[in-house]
């Protein structure tokens, strides 16, 4: 375990010599949260309620859901992983005594914790600045189901996106497949509208597959809706994350040995 | 036991079954290694008939030879490496050389584990390396000279930190093997350097430090001095010696460079089109099979040199710059005939590795006919 929380520290301090990245990023978050305020000041005008969602009900939900998708940085260990491939330089993950999708855990983690704190600082002013009432809820139990699933949703995006680096041993190029994960977790993940606005059937097909518990719900429990939903969410959220280490165990295995590039 | 009570008939044959599984593979392991140390019967790696065929796309020229291509594709099959047998001892400095494309590279990344054989037996320290299981992986290091293992955003120390996690090296140990190796390669002043403000030269250091870290049995080196100057490639030389001499590290040489192969095996492997065909000692590989020199020499002045007489050719010519080349024997006479113009600059190289191999190829085929 130490070497894993090793690798975390490494990364960690890795993002933080770039200090052009920490400045941008938080430029980032309030660049969306200015947004969203001119956006959803657009759509309450005149209104005190959108599909049960005061303004600043919606504003809350808003800069959680944008914040947690901003946290959710682990496309770039699919684009890791085929570059290296690709380049031949996948191998310096071999040669080391570590488990690699671990590893990939664990750089995600070290990441996500740089990101974190800036991001959740530049929210936090920006909260004050903008007078947002901020709905949170107060249940202890919503709150801890909420970071559980937060928890669960990155360690199964980390998973998705080692299993998509992983295809590039077969098919050599996954330009194709990242565009259609992006394209779908954007829309999917509730991140660019609540999915409480979309046709009930739709959201039912969602509850089914695990991106509806990487952004929406958690935001939606952090702000005190759906409880109903959270125990379901938990549990489909984990199987999601049993199978994917399955498949990516067995792919990484059937695959390497597969490989037919001189350099890996 | 309740557990036991509790269980299926099935599931408890099924218990048996992994515990003998495992019981016998750690056996077998054990086995292999007893026998290694016991007497030499087998060597820290050893290949047998080990083979490597790489499945290539034939892809037709043009736009039409792109669009069949998503029909219809035709694979050609090239061996890389083909019935390789190979043993090296405890300890040995081998050196692996042959031109580009030979299979050297391939077969290291079989050694390693990266690669999976497509034949052969290959077996280094009681292990099938592309097993990949983390008791191998901590017994071995491997340094490629255009690979990095560091974090150049970060300090070497940073990495040597996470290397020693990631080795699970005693504090104690970690501590001493640093002090010895940043005392060995006198880097003490770079190690809170960030890795991309380093030179080429101070970087292959800190490379090998970060292999050499956690006392591998067998370091495999592939082009350590490729792109450095000559005071740090002969600075690397002294360092590996010491390594090899005062650690015991069995140490497989990866370089086009002559140098390297003559300053640190005592024996080689030449590879080419995957097959072995040289292995012995260097010394006589070189006696036999190198028979010229290179002389670049440039001269203050436009000069015409007369070399039939030991032999010599001039080669290449470029404004008062020549490369000359000279059998071995007359190569002290040829300096002194030069040194008569009073040359600027004057740099003598052993013939290149291709020189080599096809002079062997020669002689294999001489043998034959």
């Amino acid at each position: 375990m130490r070497k894993y929380r090793e690798i975390a520290v490494t990364y960690l301090k890795a993002q933080l010599v770039w200090r052009a990245d920490v400045i941008f990023n938080m430029i980032f978050t309030i660049g969306k949260i200015i947004f969203a305020r001119i956006l959803w000041g657009a759509i309450f005008e005149g209104k005190e309620m959108v599909a049960g969602f005061t303004y600043h009900g919606m504003m809350s939900y808003y800069i959680i859901s944008s914040f947690l998708s901003q946290i959710e940085m682990s496309g770039g260990i699919s684009r890791e992983i085929s570059d290296r491939i690709r380049n031949g330089t996948f191998s310096r993950y071999m040669v080391i005594p570590v488990k690699i999708d671990r590893y990939f855990l664990a750089m995600e983690a070290g990441v996500v914790a740089f990101y974190m704190v800036f991001d959740l600082f530049a929210a936090g002013i920006w909260i004050f600045l903008f007078r947002i009432q901020f709905v949170f809820t107060g249940e202890l139990l919503m709150i801890v189901g909420a970071f559980m699933m937060i928890l669960l949703g990155l360690v199964f995006m980390v998973q998705l996106n080692y299993y998509l680096g992983l295809l590039t041993l077969k098919f050599q190029e996954i330009g194709t497949f990242l565009m259609i994960k992006d394209n779908l977790a954007a829309f999917v993940t509730g991140s660019m509208i609540p999915l409480v606005l979309l046709p009930a059937e739709i959201v039912a097909v969602m509850r089914v597959f695990p991106f509806y518990y990487v952004t929406y719900l958690p935001a939606m429990l952090l702000t005190g809706r759906c409880r109903e939903e959270m125990a379901a969410g938990l549990l489909v959220l984990s199987g999601w994350c049993i199978l994917m280490e399955l498949i990516n165990r067995r792919t990484y295995e059937a695959y390497r040995l597969k490989f037919d590039g001189v350099g890996i | 036991m309740a557990l036991c009570r509790n269980a299926k008939p099935a599931s408890v044959v099924y218990l048996l079954y992994l515990i003998v599984r495992l019981r016998s593979t750690a056996v077998i392991r054990r086995l292999r290694k007893h026998k290694m140390r016991k007497g030499n019967e087998m060597g820290i790696i050893e290949t047998k008939g080990l083979t490597k065929i790489y499945r290539r796309y034939q892809k037709q020229e043009g736009i039409v030879g792109s669009i069949k291509g998503l029909f219809h594709r035709e694979y050609e099959e090239k061996a890389a490496v083909k019935e390789m047998d190979l043993c090296v001892e405890e300890g040995e400095f081998i050196g692996l050389i042959g031109p580009n494309g030979a299979g050297k590279t391939t077969l290291v990344k079989m050694l390693t584990g990266i690669i999976a054989p497509s034949s052969g037996m290959v077996n280094v320290m009681g292990y099938y390396p592309n097993k990949l299981e983390n008791a191998f992986k901590k017994q071995y290091a491997i340094v490629m000279g255009q690979k990095s293992q560091l974090f150049f955003e970060l300090t070497t120390g940073d990495t040597l930190n996470l290397f020693k996690e990631i080795y699970e090296i005693p504090h104690r140990e970690y501590q001493q093997n640093k002090n010895y190796f940043v005392e060995l390669f006198q880097v003490k002043d770079l190690m809170n350097v960030q890795v991309r403000t380093l030179s080429l030269g101070e970087r292959m250091k800190m490379e090998l430090i970060a292999a050499l870290l956690h006392n591998p049995k067998v370091l495999f080196l592939d082009e350590p001095t490729i792109g450095l100057d000559a005071v740090a490639s002969r600075q690397m030389r002294e360092f590996l010696k010491e390594v090899n001499r005062e650690k015991n590290t069995t140490i497989v040489l990866t370089s086009h460079y002559m140098e390297d192969i003559k300053m640190l095996c005592r024996r080689s492997v030449v590879v080419n089109h995957g097959c072995k065909i040289y292995d012995g000692d260097t010394e006589a590989l070189f006696e036999k099979y190198q028979k010229n020199k290179r002389i670049s020499v440039t001269f203050p002045r436009k000069v015409t040199l007369d070399l039939q007489s030991i032999g010599g050719i001039v080669l290449e010519e470029e404004g008062f710059k020549k490369v000359i080349g000279v059998p071995r024997e007359s190569s002290s006479q040829a300096v002194a005939y030069i040194m008569k113009f009073s040359p600027m600059d004057i740099t003598i190289e052993e013939e290149e590795i291709g020189k080599v191999v096809e002079r062997i190829y020669e002689q294999e085929e001489a043998a034959y006919a």
